[in-house]
């Protein structure tokens, strides 16, 4: 069965990993172990101890933080129940004039703002930008991914959820 | 099992049996256990990789026939081995999005009782490019041929070519100006056009009598039965020495594998849920000659999709939400949708193992009946479909990255492919003689980026996996236009910590020609048909054409004076502007205009990909061989990824990392103050909604989807906090 160290997935997971290793991890068939290791990775790499339990984006995480399960920025701030969108309790920037629009796209042609807006949506304490909408102006704020945790841990992982302090 | 070569059965009975069986047990053609695999694996396994290797070698070896640089350069070709049914056992590589379509052609004929009439029998040979019957647009012309082994038909073989010209009311395949089926060109619609292993000259004769260039349509249709031929003989061959029985079974077995395989695939790489995104697409034909005012002049595409991964791993996609059919040629047919699906599935999950039609059979779509995925009018143009079909995929490819970076295979996470704008053309060619074409470098766009690493630049298309620009010297050759430059766009990947793969931007000058017609699709006006990921950009794909009438360049030439190759980073005056005199044209949308003629200059340009991750934080070392070789400009490096840039000795840019961090660090600082919490952006977008304060193509775009989609209304005024009656007027455009 393929497996890699860890040392190697936390490379994969930084981009440092040298492309025909890189490439051979691609090609080759898929860790069995990869979840649970990558797991390790990321709780290693954050600076708070709520166990991890599914990354769902470069900095965004599901954890369980005490009795609850949150969404969590990289950088320890709560976005909250992971069962709603947390872009909902985000800050928002966004881009509906031809000048906002140019700080992004300086030499090419640009969206028409009446036809099309960038939200940049923010943690409000790091500023990293979790996540970028390119919508019509007025279009609903999308609520990308509801993972059926429960389902994953229990039919996929066959392993219990992690619980916290009840 | 069905499928005994001793069942007397009809195809089309054997065809409904075979759907019932699936239906009552959840497998292919009922077959529970793959008994022949748990027999001998090995066996099971090197007969796969046979058959395909029948297609390979077959789609090869037409490629050698055919006359079209968009088969023999851009390899605009596959080949598939059907089961009598119609269901893919095997395929060669190319343009796999065909694989299903032709699937659904097959089965088409067998519904439609061709077995009576017009007769299935060893030598026929059908085809088809109408969308509603399976195809994805006319250009996509199929070819099949019954596989007989002693009087039993024991499978099909097929091969699709993508034509370069289609005889519609504009040149090329993808007939932009099609607003309805009957401008779209030569309809071939599950016609027998050959028997005896040869084409009726009847259907030659018809051929090369509606086709502006007849020599690529005749010669790919010959390459296609040619490669036909090839694979009946070889299966034929193949079952000689495996016996009849096996042959009957293990094909079936391939396809349950398949579909199990893909299930398995899914529940290794993903996570369980519901995953959202949506894009859009912008038309703008206000003001264009030749459209009939049969729709709105501009519209504005929705494309929301919801994919649901279940337990048992199962994909669905649902459009819901999107937009109307309309009288455009970006309509798509169930078929060209579910060939959508299958190409991208190919790609993401069916890396190894067996790859045919259970890849399909694992996943469900929802297309919903009048929009344009599902149109409730067999009338509707699909000449130019994949310009929403594309976009959509996109996202498609974007929802399954996210799970798969939940699962921790970053490796596999993938912002998706863009459109990939065509340029078509026709009139007289350099040789004096009558001619049209489609231009296929657009086979080789930017891509999307990776979770660790940045998009191809100019090397990935979605719809054909071996992306390839081709040679400009054929291009050359077949059209009356010869290369000034061909030149990477700057910044024309989204901007990201990984950024998308730049597109590339080609200037031609008109040669030896007094008409030629140029002809654009698949680009989307006033706002972006792609998007970024995880904090990353999309990529900047509302370009407008810029092209010189009666330029002054052949006096510049002969006075040694310096040339613009490309149009340049300035988007208020293009480099073709400060070089050349003559009669200077921006264009936006469609290039739908009069005649060019020698001394015109013209260009075109395709679409890079998404970004991934915060653009802060890009490396900075990166960065600079982004400016260096010509990626991204100075400008972008600064204001965009906060990057500064000094020079070393040699005047090449090297990153500044200590003044980068203070640049980026009040980046930080700026992106905090110009932020407001969501809930309060919401409180005065609420207020904006009630007014309706939106231009008539938004009014529009939510009034159609809240009409058609009950559910997308509901969703909506959910959102806004909306009373249960609110809905937008939709007015007529003038």
């Amino acid at each position: 069965m393929t497996s890699y160290t860890k040392e190697v997935i936390s490379d994969l997971i930084a981009g440092q990993l040298p492309w025909p290793q890189t490439r051979r991890i691609m090609s080759t068939y898929k860790d069995e172990d990869r979840f649970f290791k990558v797991i390790e990775v990321l709780q290693e790499r954050v600076p708070w101890d709520d166990p991890i339990l599914l990354p769902i984006s470069d900095h965004l995480f599901i954890c369980q933080s005490g009795s609850e399960r949150v969404t969590k920025c990289e950088c320890g701030h709560s976005f909250g129940d992971y069962r709603r969108n947390w872009k909902l309790q985000a800050l928002i920037n966004v881009r509906c004039t031809e000048a906002s629009l140019r700080e992004i796209y300086p030499n090419n042609d640009i969206p028409d703002p009446d036809w099309m807006e960038i939200r940049e949506f923010i943690c409000p304490d790091c500023s990293t930008i979790h996540e970028v909408e390119a919508a019509a102006p007025g279009y609903p704020i999308v609520h990308d991914f509801e993972p059926d945790l429960e389902g994953f841990y229990r039919e996929w992982l066959k392993k219990p959820l992690p619980e916290g302090p009840s | 099992m069905l499928n005994r070569p001793s069942s007397p059965q009809l195809l089309r009975q054997r065809l409904i049996e075979s759907e019932r069986l699936m239906e009552e047990t959840g497998c292919y053609d009922g077959i529970t256990e793959l008994s022949l695999r748990a027999e001998d694996p090995l066996k099971f396994e090197t007969l796969h990789t046979k058959l395909r290797a029948y297609c390979v070698s077959a789609r090869e070896m037409a490629r050698r026939i055919s006359a079209s640089p968009g088969v023999r350069e851009v390899g605009e070709m596959v080949v598939a081995i059907y089961t009598p049914e119609g269901d893919a056992i095997a395929l060669s590589n190319g343009i796999m999005v065909h694989v299903h379509t032709m699937s659904r052609f097959i089965k088409w004929m067998i519904r439609n009782g061709y077995e009576d009439n017009p007769g299935i029998r060893d030598g026929d040979i059908f085809a088809n490019n109408d969308a509603f019957i399976g195809t994805v647009q006319v250009p996509d012309v199929m070819d099949v041929m019954p596989i007989y082994h002693e009087g039993m038909l024991v499978g099909w073989a097929g091969a699709v070519c993508h034509e370069l010209e289609a005889g519609g009311i504009t040149p090329g395949g993808d007939v932009a100006l099609a607003q309805e089926r009957f401008t779209e060109g030569l309809f071939v619609c599950a016609e027998k056009v050959g028997e005896n292993d040869e084409l009726r000259r009847d259907y030659i004769i018809r051929c090369e009598r509606n086709l502006r260039m007849p020599i690529y349509w005749v010669l790919d249709e010959k390459a296609k039965v040619a490669s036909c031929i090839d694979i009946r003989e070889s299966v034929k061959d193949l079952i000689e020495e495996i016996g009849l029985d096996y042959w009957m079974k293990v094909s079936k077995e391939f396809i349950e594998e398949g579909r199990r395989a893909q299930l398995a695939r899914t529940r290794q790489l993903t996570v369980p849920g519901k995953y959202r995104g949506h894009t859009f697409y912008g038309h703008v034909t206000e003001g264009k000659p030749g459209f009939q005012p049969l729709g709105d002049p501009n519209w504005l595409y929705n494309i929301p999709i919801e994919m649901e991964i279940s337990v048992d791993g199962k994909i669905t996609m649902d459009f819901e939400g999107t937009q109307p059919w309309g009288f455009h040629s970006m309509n798509c047919t169930p078929a060209g949708m579910d060939g959508g699906m299958f190409v991208t599935l190919t790609q993401h999950m069916n890396f190894e193992g067996l790859v045919n039609d259970g890849a399909w059979m694992a996943t469900e779509l929802k297309l919903p009946e009048g929009t344009w995925t599902n149109p409730d009018s067999e009338m509707a143009a699909t000449a130019t479909s994949w310009a929403l079909l594309l976009p959509a995929y996109g996202v498609f490819q974007r929802l399954l990255s996210r799970g798969f970076l939940a699962r921790g295979f970053v490796e596999e996470v993938f912002v998706g492919q863009v459109n990939s704008p065509m340029i078509e053309m026709g009139g007289k060619s350099q040789y004096g003689t009558q001619f049209g074409m489609a231009h296929f470098e657009c086979a080789a766009a930017g891509s999307g980026a990776l979770a660790i690493k940045d998009g191809l630049d100019t090397a990935y298309v979605g719809w054909n996996p071996e992306s390839d620009m081709g040679n400009i010297e054929i291009w050359e050759q077949n059209m009356p236009m010869i290369y000034l430059g061909r030149a990477i766009v700057p910044n024309s990947g989204g901007a990201g910590k990984y950024r998308g793969g730049c597109s590339f931007i080609s200037t031609w000058l008109v040669n030896k020609t007094d008409h030629l017609r140029l002809v654009t699709s698949e680009h989307s006006s006033r706002v972006f048909d792609n998007g970024g990921m995880c904090g990353g950009y999309p990529a900047p794909t509302c370009q407008k054409h810029r092209a010189v009438r009666n330029s002054n360049i052949r006096e510049l030439a002969a006075a040694g004076k310096p040339l613009a190759h490309t149009t340049g980073i300035d988007p208020d005056r293009s480099d073709l502007e400060k070089a050349f005199e003559g009669t200077h044209e921006i264009v936006e949308g469609p290039y739908i205009t009069a005649p060019h003629k020698e001394g015109d200059i013209f260009t075109h340009s395709y679409n890079g990909g998404g970004g991934f991750g915060d653009v802060l934080e890009r490396d900075p070392v990166k960065t600079a061989w982004d400016v260096e070789n010509g990626f991204l400009t100075r400008e972008a490096a600064e204001k965009v990824f906060g990057v500064v840039l000094t020079e070393d000795e040699d005047g090449m840019p090297v990153p500044d990392l200590e003044a980068t961090n203070v640049r980026r660090e009040t980046m930080r600082v700026e992106r905090l103050r110009n932020a407001v919490p969501v809930s309060e952006w919401m409180k005065q977008q609420r207020k904006r909604i009630e007014r309706a304060d939106f231009v008539p193509e938004v009014r529009k775009m939510y009034a159609s989807a809240m009409k058609l989609s009950p559910r997308f209304a509901r969703e909506f005024r959910t959102f806004w906090n909306l009373d249960d009656e609110f809905t937008f007027e939709a007015e007529k455009q003038a």
